[in-house]
């Protein structure tokens, strides 16, 4: 097996799976552009129903990536997530990890046309 | 693998311009805010106020600060809201205003403390309201001064409050001043509006795509 090859297969294998499932990469990705963004909006900008979200924010929470805040303005409950500095890192890294996988991919597309 | 970056990059973009939306953009509250300025400067420099005129124009800002707030929350941000997160830059520039704010505040304070202490006598209620609008910019300025229209409108809007409820006026000569302020915000106002609605229809789009 080539190197470049399995710097791929490597790549593919060490991506963090909690960041990399679509759904969840979208919030965390939203998450990175706000300090906190209410339940509602994440529900429109991530395209992801109500049961949805709340189970793909539970599992983020429970990876410490992301902070959730329930609480009450007047008599209705507000949700509102935020994403931790470890979601961050996780998320700066998995992009990190994906650049260099598409480099590979793309140098093992051209040297196989070369050939 | 079917994660794409240019997807990410746009999701990201787009929730960093509907975030903007909760502090640095206002949008059509800046235009509301130009005019209430302009309006205000020019109703104090030519007409002659009454007691319940003055309150009423020196309550400019608080009408200000609910159109600000209402329109964020009734429109611009109506899908739930995402509190911009300031880039270092944004925040250091924020940092210094309100510092120098609150300098000019505690100066103003000073002057107003020495002048009462000298005099020997507590000074006129309008006086204290004069003082009471002064050491209220910086905290109003912390709280929702995020963008350069927010610092020309809503500091010359509290500087014109303090000093109707004060018993003074501006001179007319100042209108040429806030004019520029007032159409510098209604300007920006306009195109952060103009933004928004752009901002919209991406987000339909992205709808219908799914």
């Amino acid at each position: 097996m080539k190197d470049s090859t399995r710097n791929a297969i490597d790549g593919v294998l060490g991506v963090d799976r909690l960041v990399h499932e679509p759904a969840r990469l979208a919030i965390l990705t939203v998450l990175s552009q706000a300090e906190h963004a209410e339940f509602s909006f994440l529900e429109m900008a991530c395209r992801l129903s109500k049961g949805n979200l709340s189970s793909h924010l539970s599992k983020l929470e429970a990876g410490g990536l992301v902070v959730i805040e329930k609480r009450f303005v007047g008599k209705r409950p507000q949700t509102r997530a935020a994403i931790t500095p470890a979601g961050q890192a996780a998320l700066a890294r998995y992009r990190e990890q994906l650049k260099a996988l598409i480099g590979e991919v793309h140098d093992n597309r051209n040297g196989g046309e070369q050939r | 693998m079917h994660v794409n970056l240019d997807d990410l990059d746009q999701l990201a973009a787009r929730a960093q311009r509907y975030a903007r939306y909760s502090r640095s953009a206002g949008g059509l509250s800046s235009v509301i805010g130009g005019i209430l300025l302009f309006a205000s400067f020019l109703a104090n420099a030519y007409i002659e106020l009454g007691l319940a005129d003055r309150v009423v124009l020196a309550l400019a800002p608080v009408l200000w600060l609910l159109a600000k707030e209402l329109l964020r929350v009734a429109y611009y941000q109506r899908d739930g809201r995402a509190l911009q997160a300031p880039t270092a830059k944004e925040r250091r520039e924020h940092r210094w205003m309100v510092i120098y704010l609150a300098v000019v505040a505690a100066l103003v304070l000073g002057v107003l403390a020495y002048t009462a202490l000298e005099a020997g006598k507590m000074p006129d209620p309008d006086m204290l309201g004069y003082a009471l609008i002064v050491a209220a910019l910086p905290l109003v300025a912390w709280r929702w001064f995020w963008s350069v229209s927010d610092f020309l409108v809503g500091v010359l809007l509290m500087c014109q409050s303090a000093v109707v409820i004060g018993g003074g006026n501006y001179p007319a000569i100042w209108l040429i001043y806030v004019g520029a302020c007032a159409a510098i915000a209604a300007f920006y106002g306009l195109r952060e509006h103009r933004e928004y609605l752009a901002l919209r229809v991406e987000f339909a789009a992205q709808e219908a795509r799914d």
